[in-house]
């Protein structure tokens, strides 16, 4: 928690969203990185994705806004966080991966950056727009997504010390990781459903019959 | 207890009795029926009733030549003539009602004619129509003809028989529905004819079909009829394009048709002299009456409707049977109002077979209850239509007023909202045209209200903007220039070398 005060990480994090390369680098071998700033960087992300919802100008928004719930999509993004990452890391541990879980998280937290700046920066620009002009706000929105995707990119190939090929290979096979964690979990939710109306089933019997 | 506040009670007391007693707030808690619309996302919002019902016509009640009119039988057809008479078409008991305009009296029953001195009779009439030149049209539908008689109830002409190359050799012509244009054209829907409408010359000659509605196969399926073998494919559901089921004509000759759609979407078309179909279709591109409906059950599944009847200035009703509900549309093919639905209580219907209207009345004909049951437009309805007129005859700035009443009825309504939008815009109330625009949801109209509200902002502020940033930049240029300098040089006086 120390180190969400420590100016030398949030320097390191500025460093690391111009210098990817070097950046992510050295998060892996020299600690320059911080779990807990990722962590507070994708919360931050849930609340510029909410804020958007909400609050782009009526031009470019289409969303009704009663239908928004911020806390419900603020658990949905740290949940989709938590199993790419662990997607990734199980993965790449079979695949001699050199990053820790910890060096994962803060890659996948800190390549967030751009995407948290622009889309709070579109949504203020949307204000601005009439009709016709819609285009530098999903221009806006673009740049935040590509330079997001490259971050995360170099970053994963920083943290395990991959070739850009195999980086490519073990995105492709974390993304079929995640949907077998994804599928799995379903499963599992499944079954405890039916173990619980099962067991609701067999007290409901005794209570009606004694 | 206090003295006080055994006072104070003596003194609510009564007034919370009062409360009790007045009747609620709610006018539409006496309506056998739900009124509603949909916003912009969808969702269901609770309307004032935009229509009452206001009685209904019986067989039973009315008496012809002091002799009883006697209960109608699955009746199918209603008929408005140019004079205002109101046409039945009685089909189980094979002929037609007249009705006067005022609809306190029968002033007709014709239950046959005669052809060249024989009598003829109807076989099962399920459709009535009157042209502009009070000619009456039947379609006798057991009979496979259309019957045209004269104002006076002589025979004029028969139109059947169709023979074309485009129709099978041994087809049988059976009429259900019939409408006619100005020029005395005639548009028939017959049965099992899923072609299109069936368009007849003044003289009755077959000239082809209107408004055909192609199919529409999807890419799976195309894919699927690819892959399976011929005796696979003989055994598919067939691709059949979808049935009308009424016509109505406006006053310019265009024809309004109601068709079958199981998607829901389209449910009416109005079809231009060449069979094209021009309606428009709205910011939905639904034009199939109930937008969210549930999937099991009777009562679920896509509105079924069964008539269209246009009605003045571009509006028109269409009649659904699945639930028994009217959908209104403005000429843009914005829903207006809904109302009614399925029951026995008087004002509800049980198989609703056609719509019409007369004057500001909306007369709905259920083959089962075998009556017409009236429906009388309320203050809400009355202000709605009177601004859509005005705003179809180009008078939007007039519709301001009744749109603001509107308002006051029903603060959610989005056509109300961007009427008056519209017009603050053109009256150069940008701000105002701007918060209107918004709650109706019309973002083309709002981002011109935006563009100049955003010009107004620019032009106003320039002067000052335009100063403040040459005074910034004047003083950037003397940091930069004079101060810095100074500053790096007393840095190096202090501090040790620099590297």
């Amino acid at each position: 928690m120390k180190e969400l005060l420590s100016k030398e990480k949030w320097g390191w994090l500025f460093h690391t969203v111009n210098h990817p390369s070097d950046g992510f680098y050295w998060i892996r071998h020299q600690e320059k990185g911080s779990v807990a700033i990722a962590v507070l960087l994708v919360i931050l992300y849930a609340a510029a994705f909410s804020m958007n919802r909400i609050g782009a100008a009526f031009i470019v928004n289409d969303i009704e806004p009663r239908s928004v719930n911020s806390v419900a999509e603020l658990f949905g993004v740290l949940v989709l966080f938590l199993v790419i990452c662990t997607g990734n890391w199980s993965v790449t541990c079979l695949m001699e991966g050199e990053g820790r879980f910890r060096d994962i998280v803060t890659a996948v937290g800190y390549s967030l950056v751009p995407m948290i700046a622009c889309t709070a920066l579109a949504t203020v620009v949307s204000q601005f727009l009439a009709e016709n002009e819609e285009a530098f706000y999903t221009i806006l929105m673009g740049i935040g997504i590509a330079w997001t995707l490259l971050l995360m990119l170099t970053g994963i190939m920083q943290v395990h010390n991959y070739t850009l090929g195999k980086t490519l290979v073990t995105l492709f096979l974390t993304v079929i990781a995640v949907l077998i964690i994804v599928f799995l979990a379903l499963l599992v939710i499944n079954f405890i459903t039916q173990v619980w109306s099962f067991l609701r089933s067999i007290y409901t019997e005794l209570v009606f019959r004694f | 207890m206090t003295k006080k506040t055994r006072l104070l009670l003596r003194l609510l007391c009564p007034a919370l009795i009062l409360l009790l007693l007045l009747p609620a707030a709610r006018a539409d808690d006496t309506l056998p029926y739900d009124c509603y619309n949909y916003d912009h996302w969808n969702n269901i919002l609770y309307t004032p009733a935009p229509y009452v019902p206001s009685g209904s016509l019986a067989g039973t009640d009315y008496t012809f030549r002091g002799e009883p009119v006697g209960a109608f039988r699955t009746p199918q057809d209603l008929c408005v003539s140019p004079d205002g008479s109101l046409y039945l078409a009685d089909t189980g008991n094979n002929r037609v009602v007249v009705f006067s305009p005022d609809m306190k009296t029968v002033t007709n029953i014709i239950t046959g004619f005669e052809e060249n001195g024989v009598a003829q009779s109807f076989s099962s009439p399920s459709g009535v129509a009157v042209s502009e030149s009070r000619r009456l049209y039947i379609a006798d539908s057991q009979n496979h003809r259309i019957v045209i008689l004269n104002p006076d109830g002589s025979f004029y002409r028969y139109v059947r028989d169709p023979r074309s190359e485009v129709l099978d050799e041994n087809y049988v012509f059976t009429p259900l529905k019939v409408s006619v244009d100005y020029a005395d054209r005639v548009y028939c829907v017959a049965q099992n004819m899923f072609q299109g409408i069936m368009v007849f010359t003044a003289e009755g000659d077959f000239t082809g079909f209107f408004g055909t509605i192609s199919v529409k196969i999807s890419l799976w399926e195309k894919f699927w009829r690819k892959v399976s073998t011929k005796e696979e494919r003989s055994k598919q559901q067939l691709f059949i394009p979808t049935e009308f089921t009424g016509i109505d004509v406006d006053e310019e000759g265009f024809v309004y048709a109601s068709n079958k759609d199981t998607d829901g979407i389209q449910a009416v078309r109005r079809l231009n002299p060449r069979g094209e179909d021009v309606i428009r279709r709205g910011a939905r591109e639904n034009l199939g009456g109930d937008l969210v409906f549930g999937s099991l059950g009777n009562y679920s599944g896509p509105s079924q409707i069964v008539d269209v009847v246009y009605r003045d200035h571009g509006i028109y009703s269409l009649l659904d049977a699945r639930r028994g509900r009217v959908f209104t549309y403005d000429h843009e093919g914005s829903l207006l109002y809904i109302f009614g639905g399925l029951g026995t209580q008087s004002g509800t219907f049980r198989t609703p077979a056609a719509i019409e209207h007369v004057g500001s009345l909306l007369l709905v004909l259920d083959s089962q209850q075998a009556c017409v049951n009236l429906f009388s437009e309320t203050e809400y309805g009355s202000l709605i239509n009177r601004a859509v007129a005005l705003r179809f005859s180009g008078d939007e700035a007039q519709a301001v007023d009744l749109w603001q009443q509107v308002l006051r009825l029903d603060e959610n309504n989005e056509l109300a909202n961007a009427g008056i939008g519209k017009a603050y815009l053109s009256a150069g109330d940008n701000e105002r045209a701007l918060t209107y625009l918004r709650r109706g949801m019309n973002r083309a109209y709002y981002s011109v209200a935006f563009k100049r509200w955003r010009n107004e902002i620019l032009r106003d502020n320039i002067g000052w903007v335009l100063t403040a940033a040459v005074v910034l930049a004047a003083l950037l240029a003397v940091f930069l220039r004079v101060v810095r300098p100074k500053l790096r040089e007393k840095k190096k006086a202090k501090g040790g070398t620099p590297a």
